[in-house]
């Protein structure tokens, strides 16, 4: 298997070299960050170029007004997505994690562009339903390009929150004091402040020793007290995690910050539910994120429990998988290896709908360091620390690009002061020319998982004249991919419809009919009633035999119909 | 049990409702249709203090109305008052228009004072289920769910088999029956004992036909969701009826997105089944704060703890402040980075207020004649609206039902005047109980079987107040209970000693696929709907308390100021923001829930400057009956100078003070 994946994910690159020099319809180039009217303009690019293969639909407004882009990508002509597994892929749920919108506007991209040009690529679309929501947080994202910013700002929803009790809503957040178009950091002389310049580079500061004297008090973002009450940015814009705004056991604020006042309240949330509960042939989703270089499943707290063993190891299946086409990305479980997380989407897909998903973290700082190989400097007493990297990365990769200098400035609240520090897009955020590969690396992933969405057939075993005018049909349906056609999770909690299983055809006569449990020690569960009609679930890799014992002769036709796993059918003669 | 009925009033009631036996229908309750009705018709006649909010339509197609009176220039505290969300109260929509119809006529002056936010009907899909024929218990609103995972929806409900507009049950002798027919009574089953040895004989079934051949019975119904089971606080998961998340449903998420919307809101009443004003729910053992956590693992590195250890909350606090050098680091977020979920019970000193005023409506019932004996409303369902207010929206709520099937006392046990029984011991002081005498006590004792305890035991723990004659009443009453167990189920055999024809009897049938069954059993509502005649006295009566209640809301004012004069032109001042109200601001719960926002008390202090203390500052949480904050400045400006103190008391009143800087001024 690992070989095949090897094979499969070489001849993928060589074929994207091969098909650099042939004409794109829609050229996109993946070198820098689109703002919102720019990745609209994409999609609807993209939505006009193929048209028999997309479907742009806004799911809805944001709060600020803003379109929620849904770009379906379906060849109607060889079926409605409903009848087909679907992969749901989003992005930008935090509205500073921006590059997450470029990967899931590239896997939009890649799959239309390379239609016509990769087989696999061909065959994923005919077969598959993808949903691709690019952006999810919009306002905070077009904020990020459009307003004054830093790192800081743009992960809320813009909803209005009272952070500092006052009655008053976002009324003191940071403030562009320079007028520069950025919101960095500020510092200020002072003896006890616990900081002090750095003597490896003057840009830097460290911590002070106890003993030692300071030079610097750091005083968070750029900023006035805008109310007069004595703080500085104490309630800036939200703050409304939409990723802790879904439904599958919520907590309220108190209990999970950034909750919101109760579930799927921000405007995107309740969009999206709508539409993810409308298209119940999601098998997979994606949602990407930008924090640590991570493929991560739930349970996210331990309300959600522990998730079945099966499902588990379907989990297991891609994420392993995931670490090899994306080097250097880790595959871990949210709520045990990061931190405990109410009401985040991952959880809503897959405790509330049974539907598999991973959270894709995308940048990992290990990226922007400079140091020649990892594993030599590990024990290295002198190699030089984070930040100072972080600078020589800056110095001689991005050209000093990335931080500004200290410079004095004169605070109306806090006298002299002085701003500078990392820039926005340079936190989580890789430098542009890094774009390409971390798109190209997670879109594959995608497509793989897609690759093993439920692949059904159905073969006929054995016709049996078993005496007294009667025969015994057994059929066998097969599922060849990783993913099983309904997850433990929703098989358990009765989320969907199961599969069924049904047998028809003039003048056929039915005495008995059910699930062979064993077929070599020719165990059947009969079905008491409707036994030509058989609800059941076909696993990962795995098979399910049906049986029905039927008088006399004739021609029957044998459904198979899936919420998830699409429909096929077989005609046999007993 | 307590001697009643003392009023005439109630006497009449229960006589009218024992005297009809009267069979159960909703006849008289108004349906979803008419209350819209009757709630637009307030608002249209009441224009100057009404005015009508529509919160949308069901997946029914009904009305979700939200009613406001108060005073156009009222901006004192709101209520949000909302009956029947559950769909089960049909008392509680028809007290809902009563008090609307009161607040508009004889309580016209309280609009004045406080504003009101009333939705008579919570769950009209499910309240119109009372109003069908066949009547069939059953509250979930119109949103079709597919609850047996077939390829239909909705495809198999419960059958009027016998046609008397009622679904029942099906009785049937089978070998896989679990019930017996209770001794001497015609109608009621009680469950085998199979650990004493019974053997089971019927079972049982509801009224139906297996429409879709599928094996199972009414297994498929018509809808939906009980939005009433649907808030925030204590969702349950994997309920069909539930909802598949909180606030999945119109009617939760209308009635959510307003409250949001009103932070005037400043107390919670819903009118439904459960009554916290009886007794005070006290919640769960469990929740977040409650007993020992292990670290996550992040934790235990910073803290230095043992990852494998279980540490009580307390402790794990102090180390986290200690480890992350942040005193002020509360147990609400480390609870939170422990993953331990909500608080499951109210906060012990809200609890304390919330006692009071228990104590308040006692007397209260007690004087208006409304203390009959009946049995305990229900505790509350996990997302219910009512623990979501207190919980999550933090501000006093409570649930009053009007009715609850009465405790008819059987004749016989009356009978002999001189007897001592438990309800005469109930109403005795501790000293005519221990006047009783030790020998006269023991036999009682005896009598009852109770073992635990002698006559001596019990004058010494009486004499210590560690025994009331209420305790011992109640256990000599369970002791005796068990010997007369019938085995039936408590609440059926109350509702049958009530009203015999809350039951039907049970007569043959011929099933198509069971062949010979038995119908009959109790009947949909009988339990929840009184006859409709009494329903108006019944709600006229225990309204009023409301009035009083509503006198309880917290109200902030700025209380005495001192100036005192420190040397030329600077001047300390000092002033106290007091609660002069009842119940505290916000309520404990309330602060940690960051909801209403505690007062906030501002200075204009025109031409003068602050030397010292803070222009805008937050006081904080204020206990109720006189809690306040003191709050200090140092301002430097000429004798004279005028400064304004502003309080907002946002959900509890606001106050201003102009005062001028002068010796002894204020």
């Amino acid at each position: 298997m690992r070989k095949l994946i090897l094979l499969t994910t070489a001849s993928l690159t060589m074929l994207a070299m091969i098909c650099v020099a042939s004409v794109s319809a829609v050229e996109i180039s993946f070198d820098r960050y689109y703002n919102n009217d720019e990745v609209t303009a994409h999609l609807k690019s993209l939505n006009k170029a193929y048209p028999s293969l997309t479907k742009l639909e806004s799911l809805g407004k944001t709060e600020e007004g803003r379109d929620i882009w849904m770009l379906m990508i379906n060849n109607s002509k060889t079926g409605s997505d409903l009848d087909k597994p679907g992969i749901y892929v989003d992005g930008t749920i935090h509205g500073n994690e921006i590059q997450a919108t470029e990967v899931c506007l590239y896997t939009a991209w890649y799959l239309l562009d390379k239609y016509d040009k990769i087989d696999k690529v061909h065959e994923l679309v005919d077969s598959r339903a993808f949903y691709i929501i690019p952006t999810v947080n919009v306002d905070s994202r077009a904020r990020f390009f459009e307003d004054a910013n830093s790192y800081g700002i743009g992960r809320t929803a813009r909803v209005a929150y009272d952070s500092d009790n006052d009655g008053l809503l976002d009324e003191d957040g940071p403030d562009d004091l320079d007028g520069d178009g950025e919101i960095l950091r500020m510092r200020i002389r002072d003896e006890y402040g616990g900081w002090k310049t750095d003597p490896d580079d003057s840009r830097n500061m460290i911590r002070t020793k106890p003993w030692e004297k300071s030079e610097w008090r750091r005083l968070g973002e750029e900023g006035y007290d805008n109310d007069g009450d004595g703080d500085i940015n104490e309630d800036g814009v939200g703050y409304l995690d939409m990723n802790r705004n879904y439904g599958f056991s919520w907590q309220p604020p108190y209990v999970q910050s950034g909750a919101g006042n109760f579930p799927m309240s921000a405007k995107p949330n309740k969009a999206i539910s709508d539409f993810v509960i409308s298209k119940p042939n999601i098998c997979f989703d994606f949602a990407f994120h930008n924090m640590g270089g991570l493929i991560v499943r739930g349970p996210g707290s331990k309300l959600a429990g522990t998730y079945p063993r099966s499902d588990v190891e379907v989990y297991d299946f891609f994420g392993h998988e995931g670490e090899k086409i994306l080097p250097g990305y880790k595959y871990i479980i949210g709520g045990m290896d990061m931190y405990t997380t109410h009401g985040d989407f991952d959880e809503f897909m897959y405790s509330n709908l049974g539907i598999f998903g991973f959270v894709g973290e995308l940048f990992f700082s290990e990226k922007v360091e400079y140091l020649p190989k990892h594993e030599d400097v590990e024990d290295d007493e002198d190699a030089p620390s984070r930040s100072i990297q972080k600078h020589k990365f800056d110095d001689f990769v991005s050209q000093g690009t990335m931080f500004r200098d200290w410079k004095k400035f004169d605070h109306p609240q806090l006298g002299e002061i002085e701003i500078g520090g990392w820039r926005p897009f340079t936190s989580r955020i890789p430098p542009t020319f890094m774009i390409l590969e971390m798109c190209h690396r997670n879109a594959s992933l995608v497509l793989f998982v897609a690759e093993h969405t439920p692949d059904i057939s159905m073969k006929l075993l054995e016709v049996e004249d078993i005496g007294n005018g009667l025969k015994r049909v057994r059929i066998r349906v097969e599922n060849s991919n990783a993913l099983p056609s309904l997850s433990r999770t929703a098989i358990k909690r009765d989320i969907y419809r199961q599969d069924m299983i049904t047998i028809e055809g003039s003048g056929l006569d039915i005495v008995s009919g059910g699930i062979v449990r064993d077929i070599h020690y020719d165990r059947v569960n009969n079905i008491d009633h409707h036994p030509e009609k058989i609800f059941t679930h076909i696993p990962s890799f795995g098979k399910r035999d049906v049986q029905w014992i039927v008088r006399g002769s004739g021609k029957a036709t044998i459904k198979y119909d899936a919420v998830k796993a699409g429909n096929r059918s077989l005609t046999i003669s007993y | 049990m307590t001697q009643r009925p003392t009023l005439f009033l109630c006497a009449t009631l229960l006589a009218c409702a024992l005297l009809m036996g009267s069979a159960i229908h909703a006849g008289g309750y108004k349906n979803p249709e008419a209350i819209s009705k009757a709630v637009k018709n307030i608002a249209s006649s009441n224009g100057t203090v009404a005015k009508l909010h529509d919160l949308g339509k069901t997946a029914g197609g009904r009305d979700l109305l939200m009613l406001e009176l108060g005073a156009k220039n009222n901006s004192g505290p709101a209520i949000l008052l909302v009956a029947n969300m559950e769909g089960n109260s049909p008392t509680g929509s028809e007290a809902a228009l009563k008090l609307a119809e009161l607040l508009t006529s004889e309580w016209k002056d309280d609009l004045s004072s406080n504003r009101w936010y009333i939705m008579p009907l919570g769950n009209p899909d499910g309240y119109a289920r009372f109003f069908d024929s066949p009547l069939y218990e059953s509250f979930v609103n119109d949103r079709s769910v597919n609850a047996d995972k077939d390829d239909a929806f909705d495809e198999d409900g419960p059958d009027d088999l016998n046609g008397d507009g009622y679904i029942t049950m099906m009785r049937q002798l089978h070998p896989e029956g679990r019930w017996l027919k209770v001794e001497d009574n015609p109608v009621l089953m009680r469950r085998a004992k199979r650990d004493e040895g019974e053997k089971g004989e019927y079972r049982l079934m509801v009224e139906g036909l297996d429409n879709d051949g599928d094996g199972s019975f009414n297994e498929d119904g018509s809808g939906g969701v009980n939005p009433g089971w649907n808030f925030p606080h204590r969702f349950r998961h994997y309920r069909s009826t539930n909802g598949l998340w909180a606030a999945s449903e119109l009617e939760s998420r209308a009635v959510l997105t307003f409250a949001y919307d009103h932070p005037e809101i400043a107390m919670f009443i819903g009118f439904g089944r459960q009554n916290t004003l009886a007794a005070v729910s006290t919640g769960s053992k469990r929740g977040a704060g409650k007993g020992s956590y292990k670290l996550p693992s992040w934790m235990a590195e910073n803290t230095g703890a043992n990852p494998d250890q279980m540490y009580p909350i307390g402790e794990i606090v102090q180390m986290a402040r200690d480890a992350f050098g942040n005193p002020g680091l509360t147990e609400d977020r480390v609870l939170q980075w422990l993953g331990a979920g909500a608080k499951l019970s109210p906060d012990k000193i809200d609890v304390s207020y919330l006692k009071e005023i228990t104590e308040r409506y006692k007397t209260f019932i007690k004087d208006a004649g409304f203390d009959s004996e009946r049995l305990d409303a229900p505790k509350f369902r996990g997302g219910s609206i009512d623990e979501w207010a207190y919980y999550q929206f933090g501000v006093p709520a409570f649930s009053v039902d009007f009715w609850t099937v009465p405790i008819i006392e059987k004749e016989e046990e009356e009978t002999d005047s001189t007897e001592i029984t438990p309800a005469k011991i109930e109403e005795m002081s501790n000293e005519d109980f221990i006047a009783l005498g030790a020998e006269k006590i023991d036999s009682l004792l005896k009598e009852a079987g109770v073992e635990k305890f002698t006559a001596e035991k019990l004058v010494t723990l009486l004499n210590e107040e560690k025994m009331s004659t209420k305790r011992i009443a109640k256990m000599l009453k369970s002791k005796m209970k068990d010997d007369e167990d019938s085995g039936a189920d408590e609440d059926e055999q109350t509702l049958y000693d009530y009203n015999e024809k809350a039951f039907v009897p049970w007569t043959e049938y011929d099933h198509p696929t069971y062949g010979k069954v038995e119908i009959g059993g109790q009947v949909p509502y009988s339990d929840l709907a009184p006859d409709y005649a009494i329903v108006d006295s019944l709600v006229s009566g225990q309204l009023p308390f409301l009035r009083d209640l509503v006198k309880l809301l917290p109200k902030v004012e700025i209380g005495e100021v001192k100036i005192e004069k420190k040397g030329k032109d600077i001047w300390k001042v000092e002033c106290w923001i007091t609660n002069v109200g009842f119940l505290p601001y916000p309520t404990y719960q309330g602060k940690r829930s960051r909801r209403p926002i505690p007062a906030v008390v501002e200075l204009e202090h025109g031409s003068a400057t602050i030397l010292e203390g803070d222009k805008i500052l937050s006081a904080g949480l204020l206990p109720g009956t006189g809690g306040n904050k003191k709050v200090t400045w140092l301002l430097q400006g000429k004798v004279g100078t005028s400064i304004t103190i502003d309080l907002k008391g946002f959900s509890a009143g606001k106050d201003k003070r102009t005062i001028s800087l002068k010796e002894g001024g204020a």
